[in-house]
């Protein structure tokens, strides 16, 4: 039966993240920009609210709520501050990385410590990008060799999500050469292990709250137990060449999914605060949404922001409902790619149709507006969604080098 | 409530019987019907048998806004979720032909005003006409746009004036799907042009009546299996009886809004038509690329071929799911104007789009005409998905109403 209601725990969860959002969040967007990440008192409050697990699995020390009350969550959140999800304490991406990656044991030890108390002060990264593509093949110019009961990590990893203030990172390195992208590892990485160098973070367009930045490992030794190798039954789609490549994709898929609901949230405040605008500046003798060019733009934005909600919504359930990994892949790709873009139209048009003022740091749309595009380039692009998507629709093998975000192709933070 | 993106197990099986019946018979004939400017009336009739019995896409179900079990005027059996039920079938029937649905045989959009504002005895005396379509196929078409009125409709010409017992009207209405083959038209007219909505009045004209006749029968781009007619009123007399709902409902703005009612319950439906031919054609190209490109090499010229159709999916998508939603709202008695007027909006674009990438991606082959190869068809019949029933425009002008405050009109 088709419904797109939330139900009634959902809707309460939902009142009182958007209660946190609307007072906590979005009065202070300013100062979190500044501060180029949020106070502890914050931090604090979202941790208790479980906010930095909320999409995990139960049997790996998440809430177990499902993707879908996440993406319904996320997307409150990202409505107060698109940057504030990024900086409560939590695993962010690691989090979906070593349950798609690692066994539940393992994965809920290394998860653990974002559940205690201090948990608010602990992030974890997820390493894959890479500054260059290797000259001479296919996949990471990192590394990993085998040595012992040990492996040898080297190289650089780049465009890292929360980098500086990570305690472990999940680092991906090339095992097989030969193999390109289909020969990768995944290895959990300590901030202070040996031969772990943390670079200063970036200064980006937007999302200041997040820390963007890059690490180099030189000789990092990781016990072969802390490598991550993926579930030990066989891929659920036929398509996915090996169980690593499905969880491999899967990690991107529902990091990206996530991501997509915080676009979700930015293009609805973009839109709700460019029609309060244009319902109240007046021009011509007449408020300016009164004029069609105006509001056909308004009513096409609203548009966008329904039908992503209904994308990221249907590929959450398709997660949640155990069906066909391909069918979620596809529901979800397509959600990537539709609110990747439809948050940059919003909020583009956001500054547009604000005008001059649009413009200014006194208003919070030229904040949306570079917030939209660097949001675009987190998780998954939407071009490789649109990779993803296609390869799905044509039934072709899907190859991590040709959806995933690479420097061969185009670098996503992750 | 909940969120939920299944369809129930009657909604999964009518919409596997359409799919069977529009691979099996409905395409095989398409472009014939496309060729003949029209689709025979036994296969019709065999169609709407097969439509009412399974129970949803009968020719007198349109977008209805009763939650719970019921049966209308007609007879028809609403049950839970026949909206999305009903645009289920649609989508399906119009991947198989995108005409089928406007020619079947019924009320059509002749159905939604007169469940709106007809008295019992009109609902009774013109429902009553489609009773047995065993025996004679019939029609009902609903006549509102003229040579100088289309998207404006306040703006008709037509005129009406009571004489005596009846009604004399004149003017010419155009465009008119079925208006030729209908028994019976309901036509929109006006006592007094300056009086605007308030001037509106709506009649039921029946084929026959004195100073009625057709004009001529539309040349068109596409959808050529579907009759779209000129109609004459030259001093047309109709019967007082005629009048929809009797002279009481217009002392208020029901005329005009008569009109509009008719477009909230059926643009889901006229939306997930235009996905369904959408769907059609991306489904075509998917099909060409695979047999004719080499997908797997890593050359730019193909991750940009990758990209456009999976645009193109993503459109069809998210317009399904828009187009899900306002029906699923109607099922739920919530009122519905701006989501049918976006699900409307995004299905006739994202079509468009899938029908204009699926030639481009199919190259020269895409743009010739012949057996089993639709592509062309397709491309010609959508373009109008966007306009009838309320262009992009009309639709976005409906969506700003409903979000700037007091904006009455443009």
């Amino acid at each position: 039966m088709i419904a797109f209601s939330p139900d009634e725990d959902q809707k309460m969860m939902v009142d009182s993240v958007a209660q946190f959002a609307r007072s906590t969040l979005r009065p202070r967007i300013r100062e979190f920009e500044a501060a180029r990440a949020l106070p502890e008192d914050v931090r604090r409050t979202a941790h208790e609210m479980g906010l930095g697990l909320v999409g995990l699995a139960a049997e790996i020390g998440g809430p177990g709520l499902g993707l879908l009350t996440a993406v319904l969550l996320e997307e409150e959140l990202a409505w107060g501050d698109p940057g504030a999800p990024f900086g409560f304490g939590g695993p962010g991406a690691f989090g979906f990385a070593v349950q798609e990656l690692a066994s539940a044991e393992h994965a809920s030890r290394l998860l653990a410590p974002f559940t205690e108390e201090a948990g608010h002060s602990r992030f974890g990264a997820v390493a894959w990008g890479e500054p260059f593509a290797p000259k001479d093949r296919a996949g990471l110019v990192s590394v990993a060799t085998a040595d012992g009961d040990h492996w040898i990590l080297n190289g650089e990893k780049a465009f890292v999500t929360n980098a500086d203030r990570a305690d472990s990172f999940v680092a991906f390195a090339q095992v097989d050469p030969s193999l390109g992208f289909r020969g990768l590892g995944a290895f959990v990485v300590r901030k202070d292990s040996p031969g772990v160098t943390i670079k200063p973070r970036a200064t980006t367009l937007g999302l200041d709250v997040a820390s963007f930045g890059s690490l180099v490992l030189e000789n990092v030794r990781v016990a072969s137990a802390d490598r991550l190798t993926g579930p030990t039954a066989p891929p659920s789609a036929g398509a996915i060449d090996s169980a690593f490549n499905g969880a491999l994709i899967r990690f991107f898929a529902k990091n990206s999914l996530v991501m997509a609901a915080r676009a979700v949230g930015l293009s609805r405040a973009a839109f709700e605060l460019t029609r309060e605008y244009c319902d109240t500046r007046i021009a011509f003798g007449k408020p300016v949404g009164h004029f069609q060019a105006v509001a056909f733009t308004l009513a096409d934005r609203a548009m966008d922001v329904d039908a992503a909600r209904a994308l990221v919504w249907r590929a959450a359930w398709l997660w949640d409902t155990g069906a066909p990994e391909k069918d979620a892949l596809l529901a979800t790709a397509y959600a990537v790619s539709f609110a990747h873009e439809s948050a940059m139209r919003a909020g583009d048009d956001a500054v547009q149709l604000h005008g001059g003022a649009g413009f200014m740091r006194d208003y919070p749309v030229e904040k949306l507006m570079r917030d939209a595009k660097q949001l675009q380039l987190c998780g998954m692009t939407a071009e490789h969604a649109d990779q993803l998507a296609a390869a799905l629709e044509l039934d072709l093998p899907l190859d991590p080098g040709n959806i995933l975000p690479s420097a061969e192709s185009q670098n996503a933070f992750v | 409530m909940t969120i939920e993106f299944s369809l129930t197990k009657r909604q999964e099986e009518t919409k596997a019987a359409i799919h069977n019946l529009a691979v099996s018979v409905i395409r095989p004939q398409s472009l014939s019907w496309d060729q003949n400017h029209g689709i025979p009336n036994d296969f019709l009739q065999r169609i709407a048998m097969l439509a009412n019995s399974l129970g949803s896409l009968s020719p007198h179900t349109e977008v209805s806004r009763e939650p719970e079990a019921t049966a209308d005027a007609s007879g028809t059996k609403k049950n839970k979720g026949v909206n999305v039920s009903t645009i289920v079938g649609a989508e399906e029937l119009a991947w198989g032909d995108p005409a089928l649905l406007l020619c079947l045989p019924g009320p059509g959009l002749g159905g939604p005003p007169i469940r709106a504002t007809g008295t019992q005895e009109q609902k009774e005396r013109f429902f009553g006409f489609f009773k047995d379509i065993s025996t004679e196929l019939r029609w009902g078409a609903y006549a509102l746009t003229e040579p100088g009125a289309g998207s404006d409709v306040a703006g008709i010409r037509t005129s009406c004036k009571k004489v005596g017992d009846d009604w004399v009207l004149n003017g010419r209405k155009c465009y008119i799907t079925n208006g030729a083959r209908a028994s019976w038209n309901v036509v929109f007219a006006t006592v007094d042009p300056s009086l605007g909505r308030g001037g509106h009045r709506a009649f039921v004209v029946e084929k026959g009546t004195p100073g009625f006749s057709v004009g001529k029968i539309e040349d068109k781009m596409g959808l050529r299996a579907s009759e779209t007619a000129e109609l004459v009123l030259d001093d047309c007399h109709v019967p007082a009886e005629n009048l929809l709902g009797g002279e009481a409902a217009y002392h208020t703005k029901e005329g005009f809004m008569t009109a509009m009612k008719t477009f909230d319950n059926t643009r889901p439906i006229v939306a997930a038509m235009a996905i369904g031919i959408g769907r059609a054609a991306f489904e075509y190209a998917c099909t060409f690329v695979k047999d004719h490109y080499v997908m797997t090499r890593p050359i730019p010229r193909y991750a940009a071929i990758a990209e456009r159709l999976a645009r193109v999916g993503r459109q069809l998508s998210a317009a399904r799911l828009m187009t899900y939603r306002a029906a699923s709202m109607a099922d739920h008695g919530i009122p519905n104007a701006k989501e049918s007027s976006m699900c409307k909006a995004m299905g006739g674009q994202a079509a468009i789009r899938a029908c204009i990438e699926a030639i481009e991606l199919c190259g020269a082959e895409g743009s010739i005409q012949a057996d089993h190869r639709l592509l062309e068809k397709w491309f010609r019949d959508i373009k109008v998905y966007d306009i009838f029933e309320g262009t992009g425009q009309i639709q976005r002008i409906v969506i700003s109403k409903r979000l700037m405050t007091n904006l009455r009109a443009f």
